[in-house]
């Protein structure tokens, strides 16, 4: 699923739950269903798992990447 | 004061002469544009710099005061040929004079500026900086490439901004020099690169501050191109606000320092960010919200308030059963009276027709044995015999004629 995807899917969950003929077991499991996935989403948007890389040698065809160590 | 005429008197004090050097030499030195070559470059703590101005046979001590030096974007060094604006000052208490410069610019900047101009208006002409070859930056690239000096303080500080407001983005380092003869090719290499490889999604291509000469690598034909060929968005990040280079004007966008361009590429990340917690917020806020009334509605079904609901619907029906109750005595007590007054009346129109008030008045009925009203004469026989009846009782008596 793609990131779109799933925000529209959030904002429509988050617009049943305000909805009030939605019932009490379904908004508890709209409820749950929201908060997972953006939970999901937060972590991939703020996971500290980047990568920092740095390009070696000087062939522009033919391009090694290493990890790029801070403070290097 | 001191007059003109003081040369004339002969006789002048060590303050008199200075005095009129200075006045001399002050009035009529000013406005000067000078280009020499530093010497000697003292910057002082205070931020004054003191230095010498020299060329191949002359010198003359120079200062600029913190004033005017912070202006100046680069820090000179010694050799530098520059050009200053300033004028003359006669320090008394030496007997020295030096050039008090105003602005300072490394000398051939002018030429250096109308080249760059031309190949501006070059450029221009061919359409490289038209909006319509403008690319858009991605809202959410994946990675984002670097092409600037691996050591430079401008990739610290692009690594540590994206990894505050976006820490899930990749960064490529593309390496290159950022200054000197080899720089521009090292960094349309770098460009070309990342579009051959498609090695990124958008791509920062910049150095930190430094003189005009130093930025003139992003301002190279070879890098033009680069840019402009480049199938990948390029943001041009070179120096600090003031600094420009033609690779700003090429560029799909311009950022005005490094760090600038990467709060750039990362905000599309950082508004998603955003967006997620307000949704999240709403969700909890409206579960919240219907929580609570469905806790009142539950409240409202507690035996306490069920018994206080009965106790209002039996208090009704209590009032309703005394009512009537009243209701019911009232109407027999009315039906009562009537009966009674009915009775009154029948008892007095009795009484006004009673032969016993006939009798009171005097007269007596006869009846035979028995018991036969006698009306008339021929009703008897002598012997026989008869009751009188009076109004107080009766007596026998005996028809003797």
């Amino acid at each position: 699923m793609s990131f779109e995807k799933d925000v529209s899917r959030i904002e429509e969950i988050a617009q049943k739950l305000s909805a009030s003929d939605t019932s009490l077991e379904e908004s508890l499991a709209l409820f749950e269903e929201g908060m997972q996935l953006s939970k999901k989403l937060e972590e991939t948007l703020s996971e500290a798992k980047h990568k920092v890389e740095i390009v070696l040698g000087d062939d522009p065809a033919n391009v090694e990447i290493t990890s790029f160590e801070q403070g290097q | 004061m001191h007059d003109d005429n003081l040369l004339l008197q002969g006789e002048l004090s060590v303050s008199d002469l200075t005095s009129l050097i200075k006045t001399t030499l002050e009035e009529g030195f000013y406005g000067l544009k000078v280009t020499g070559e530093i010497s000697n470059f003292r910057p002082a703590s205070t931020g004054h710099w003191f230095f010498t101005l020299k060329d191949s046979t002359c010198a003359i001590t120079a200062v600029m005061f913190k004033g005017s030096a912070w202006k100046v974007n680069f820090t000179p060094k010694e050799g530098d040929q520059v050009t200053v604006t300033g004028s003359l000052d006669v320090y008394g208490a030496r007997g020295t004079y030096q050039l008090k410069c105003s602005t300072m610019e490394k000398s051939g900047n002018g030429d250096i500026l109308a080249l760059l101009d031309q190949r501006k208006q070059n450029y221009a002409q061919l359409g490289y900086f038209d909006a319509s070859h403008k690319k858009p930056l991605p809202s959410h690239p994946q990675r984002v490439g670097v092409v600037t000096s691996p050591t430079g303080a401008a990739l610290q500080d692009i690594l540590q901004i994206l990894s505050r407001r976006a820490p899930s983005l990749d960064i490529l380092v593309l390496p290159a020099t950022v200054q000197g003869t080899s720089a521009a090719q090292t960094i349309a290499n770098r460009i070309q690169q990342a579009n051959l490889l498609l090695l990124c999604d958008v791509l920062i291509v910049g150095r930190g501050g430094g003189s005009l000469e130093d930025l003139l690598p992003f301002s190279e034909e070879c890098v033009i191109e680069a840019i402009y060929e480049s199938q990948i968005p390029v943001i041009s990040a070179v120096g600090h606000e003031i600094d420009w280079a033609l690779s700003d004007f090429v560029g799909d966008v311009r950022a005005p320092t490094p760090s600038a361009a990467a709060e750039l590429v990362s905000q599309g990340i950082l508004d998603n960010r955003l967006r997620l917690n307000s949704l999240r917020q709403t969700m909890i806020d409206s579960l919240k919200y219907r929580l609570q009334l469905l806790t009142q509605q539950v409240l409202r079904t507690r035996p306490q308030a069920m018994q206080n609901n009965m106790m209002h619907t039996l208090e009704k029906k209590e009032y309703l059963l005394v009512n009537a109750h009243q209701n019911m005595v009232q109407a027999m007590k009315d039906i009562f009276t009537l009966y009674t007054q009915r009775l009154e009346l029948g008892k007095r129109e009795l009484q006004a027709l009673s032969p016993l008030a006939i009798l009171a008045r005097g007269y007596a009925v006869v009846t035979d044995p028995n018991g036969k009203l006698i009306h008339s004469r021929q009703e008897t026989t002598v012997g026989e015999n008869i009751t009188v009846t009076f109004t107080d009782g009766s007596r026998k008596a005996l028809i003797e004629e």
